[in-house]
């Protein structure tokens, strides 16, 4: 079911899939756990693709959406409509705790020697139940998109920070650039993406 | 609406959704906050962030995910509702049982890392590293679990210890000061029934405490803020809470 969209929740334009969202989640705070699997078919997949990019270990991967997407389950009031899409809300809790789990266990140094094909390789086998994810795969290309047509040196320093879950000073550090450099490839980057994105849209 | 330049908050927070801002620039951005208040233009620039950063995430294939996952997590949630209700319960048998092993909390790094290796259940390590805090985990029985926080507050707890045999190993970082006169109080909770593993005061926000205390049965933990005296029975809501796997 498609809800109706609440003119109160900002929302830049009309998203279908983020009214879907929404109304899952608002579905969710009423306990409705066919709305805890509707956001988690839609989601969790991805989750699990961006805990494994920034963790590289599967098993790992998958405790970092569980805890998640308990703590959605906890607590959906949690997401605020004016700090940004459901999606990324979601997206946001599983990001934070891959960094911090690779940020503790410093397993990026370990990471940073191994391939990514490998490490990618080796995770491959997974079970064979599937939930079937969204797809996205319009979103896919389009974000790809987004992040090809970066500069080379600004979508290096965002790919080391989202999907390597390096800090900006492990950044500095890595590269020997100045800790101002990476800060400000960061913003233009992250500037330069949000305007494609929003052409694309548009 | 905030009269100040965002040209700051703006580069702080592109650092923060991506998960890459550290050292002193958390605290400028903590103090930006502070300083431009409820402002449309930080919600604007905050929201496009987030929703930009978010978006990376699709650029990646989709995983295979159990399916059955969701429902195990439906199922972990509803037993937390039961176990953790508003008021953790008092202590009673499974307090007694448990009282003479699980207050023994010794808040020093050089002693609980001295006490690992004498019961030697744990593969646990913790070191600093230009500031950086590093837990590492072997292989084998041991378990570390991560802690949440059910209110969203900031601040990481984890603890490590081997099922079936006494001895927890806690380790923290950036823990909120409990306030004056208050400390952190670690609960078992069994059932209906909850223990204290004595009381942590984190030191400017980090802890490492080895808790010489048997979890028998317990099926989550749970940590309440409480006067430093260690009350026996729990008188806030949890916290942060986790739940354990045998």
């Amino acid at each position: 079911m498609l809800a109706v969209l609440d003119r109160s929740e900002p929302l830049g334009m009309v998203d279908v899939a983020e009214a879907h969202d929404r109304e899952l989640l608002r579905r969710l705070r009423n306990g409705d756990e066919d709305a805890f699997r509707g956001l988690f078919g839609r989601y969790a997949p991805t989750a699990k693709a961006l805990a494994l990019r920034v963790v590289r270990r599967s098993h790992l991967a998958e405790e970092i959406v569980q805890e998640a997407f308990l703590a959605v389950w906890r607590n959906p009031e949690g997401y605020d409509g004016e700090r940004g899409s459901v999606r990324s809300w979601l997206m946001g809790m599983v990001h934070h705790r891959a960094v911090d789990l690779v940020r503790r266990e410093e397993s990026y140094r370990r990471r940073a020697e191994e391939s990514i094909p490998a490490a990618m390789e080796q995770e491959a086998d997974h079970a064979d139940d599937v939930v079937e994810a969204l797809g996205r795969p319009e979103e896919r290309r389009i974000v790809r998109a987004a992040l090809e047509e970066l500069p080379a040196e600004q979508r290096d320093v965002l790919t080391k920070m989202y999907f390597d879950g390096l800090s900006q000073s492990q950044i500095a550090e890595a590269t020997g650039l100045p800790l101002g450099t990476v800060k400000s490839r960061t913003l233009l980057g992250m500037r330069r993406m949000r305007a494609t994105l929003e052409g694309v849209r548009s | 609406m905030s009269t100040r330049d965002h040209a700051l908050i703006e580069e702080l927070m592109a650092l923060e959704v991506l998960d890459g801002l550290d050292g002193p620039d958390v605290q400028i951005l903590e103090r930006e906050r502070a300083m431009h208040g409820d402002c449309a233009e930080c919600r604007r620039i905050e929201s496009e962030l987030r929703d930009t950063a978010g978006r990376m995430a699709f650029s990646l294939d989709p995983e295979r995910v159990d399916p059955a996952m969701a429902d195990r997590i439906i199922a972990l949630g509803r037993e937390e509702d039961e176990e953790l209700p508003p008021a953790l319960p008092p202590r009673d048998e499974f307090a007694e049982r448990q009282r003479s092993r699980g207050r023994g909390v010794v808040a020093a790094l050089a002693i609980a890392a001295a006490l690992i290796l004498l019961v030697g259940a744990f593969a646990v390590f913790f070191q600093r590293q230009n500031g950086s805090k590093v837990l590492a985990q072997a292989s084998g029985s041991q378990q570390v679990v991560h802690f949440t926080s059910p209110t969203g507050s900031s601040g990481e707890l984890a603890m490590a210890y081997t099922p079936g045999q006494p001895g927890v190993f806690f380790w923290g970082s950036d823990l909120p000061d409990p306030g004056d006169g208050k400390a952190y109080e670690l609960w078992m909770i069994d059932g209906n029934q909850a223990v204290s593993g004595g009381c942590l005061e984190p030191a400017d926000g980090s802890l490492a405490a080895f808790v010489d205390a048997d979890l028998g049965s317990a099926t989550s933990m749970a940590v309440t803020t409480e006067p430093a005296a260690c009350p026996a029975s729990p008188s806030t809501e949890p916290v942060l809470t986790a739940t354990l796997t045998v």
